[in-house]
């Protein structure tokens, strides 16, 4: 539920090139202290996992236009530092198939990579406090969803004035830039009403959905930790 | 993601001009479409935009089966009809934005072959990074195999049926555990034979 669906050209420029600075800056920062030899071992991994994100991603529930991540299994799999490089070839894919605009990969490289972390390390705290497999793994993708949500909900929150700015478009402002920039002036207070009221509509349509999302999501994640505990537990390192 | 392997098929065996146009003009050409998707925000624009990009598909002559796959974006978009309240000029420019850059992305694919890709993006990106990403497009293909087995396993089951949610939210579970674990055991046999092969960090495409 957390992945950015949004378009090329939605999102102010500003915000999407932060995005792409703070996630690159991320990467610079992992990469540098990784141990390369290491990398290499497990990229495989990381490729088939990452492959197996994109896989659920694709497979859509319709009427809610919902998709499973499984970005925190992929978390618990791979670690914290891995899941970053998994989220980011993920979305690079996911982009080139229309899946969230490709100028969205950075704030969605984020925004995942937040609910891979938190996966792991609430799954690894909850399976300290619970000692059971089924509720740390409930428990731990239901708030590592919960946290990215918010996260994407505040990404998205940044550019509202932008949105308003596309959607009001065409209401009579004029040609010329002078006329709308006055324009502007007259109706700042009504506008930014407006924004608000859009925002909250957007927000009264994602959170409803997202709550499902994490539920049909954590109880997927719980069923499929269970079944590799039986088969290879030995991948959860527990 | 079903089509992927067609859309290879595709881009190796065709035979038109922008087949034979060189990967790195390609990706200047599609990063050129996506700075008037991001710049453009008149809808007269972004339309001959889209007209543009609707002429080269057709003149590369890829299949109409294929120009579904520019449409699927359009599943997300929707969700502006609500947020805008209905605002026409929004939802036209929201839509030719949306089409216009998975058209482009599609022409790219569908006239590339993926080596050739990444090749280009070796020279700009860390190799590391580009074997991941060479690596996960690999896997794709592993997991719709396996994927495609599983398929009938999970039919023979009871498949996914809306009346019967606890039992499909379970097969689906154990079809991913089963796609994960097999993906995970395909994944240490492809590591072990690349390294077999001489794999120190980076592949060598044909050519280099």
């Amino acid at each position: 539920m957390s992945h950015i669906h949004l378009p090329d050209g939605i999102l102010p420029v500003w915000l999407w090139v932060s995005g792409f600075i703070v996630a690159m800056l991320i990467g610079f920062i992992l990469f540098r202290f990784t141990n390369k030899e290491a990398l290499a071992k497990k990229l495989p991994l990381l490729g088939m996992m990452a492959a197996a994100m994109i896989l659920g991603a694709s497979v859509e529930i319709v009427p809610i236009a919902y998709h499973v991540n499984l970005t925190a299994i992929s978390g618990i799999l791979l670690g914290p530092s891995l899941i970053f490089m998994a989220t980011l070839v993920v979305n690079i894919i996911l982009a080139l198939f229309g899946h969230g605009g490709i100028t969205v990969i950075g704030l969605n490289t984020l925004t995942l990579s937040i609910e891979g972390i938190c996966g792991y390390l609430f799954f690894r705290f909850f399976w300290k406090v619970l000692k059971r497999l089924t509720p740390a793994s409930f428990i731990a993708t239901f708030f590592a969803l919960f946290l990215s949500t918010f996260s994407m909900i505040g990404v998205v929150g940044l550019g509202v004035s932008h949105y308003e700015e596309l959607i009001h478009k065409d209401e009579g402002h004029g040609i010329f830039e002078f006329k709308l920039l006055k324009e502007k002036g007259d109706h700042h207070g009504e506008d930014k009403e407006k924004s608000e009221a859009n925002f909250k509509r957007f927000i009264a349509i994602v959170l409803p959905l997202g709550l499902l999302g994490w539920i049909l999501e954590g109880i997927i994640t719980t069923l499929i930790m269970r079944y590799i505990h039986r088969l290879r537990p030995d991948l959860l390192g527990l | 993601m079903i089509q992927l392997s067609y859309l290879d098929y595709l881009a190796v065996e065709g035979k038109s001009f922008l087949h034979r146009l060189s990967a790195g003009w390609k990706i200047i050409g599609l990063l050129l479409a996506l700075a008037g998707v991001v710049i453009l925000r008149n809808i007269f624009g972004l339309l001959l935009l889209y007209v543009l990009l609707l002429i080269l598909f057709f003149t590369c002559r890829l299949p109409l089966r294929i120009f579904s796959l520019t449409l699927y974006p359009l599943i997300f978009a929707i969700l502006f009809i609500f947020v805008s309240g209905f605002q026409v000029h929004f939802i036209l420019l929201v839509f030719l934005k949306v089409l216009s850059g998975s058209t482009g992305v599609v022409l790219l694919l569908g006239t590339t072959p993926y080596p050739s890709i990444f090749v280009v993006l070796d020279k700009f990106l860390p190799s590391i990074f580009v074997t991941a990403l060479f690596l996960t497009y690999r896997s794709i293909f592993i997991l719709l195999k396996v994927l495609e087995e599983t398929q009938h396993a999970l039919h023979l089951r009871g498949g996914f049926q809306w009346s019967h949610p606890a039992r499909s939210l379970s097969n689906i579970s154990n079809a991913f555990g089963h796609l994960i674990i097999k993906g995970i055991d395909a994944s240490e046999k492809m590591y072990e034979s690349m390294v077999l092969r001489g794999f120190k960090n980076k592949i060598h495409y044909r050519g280099e």
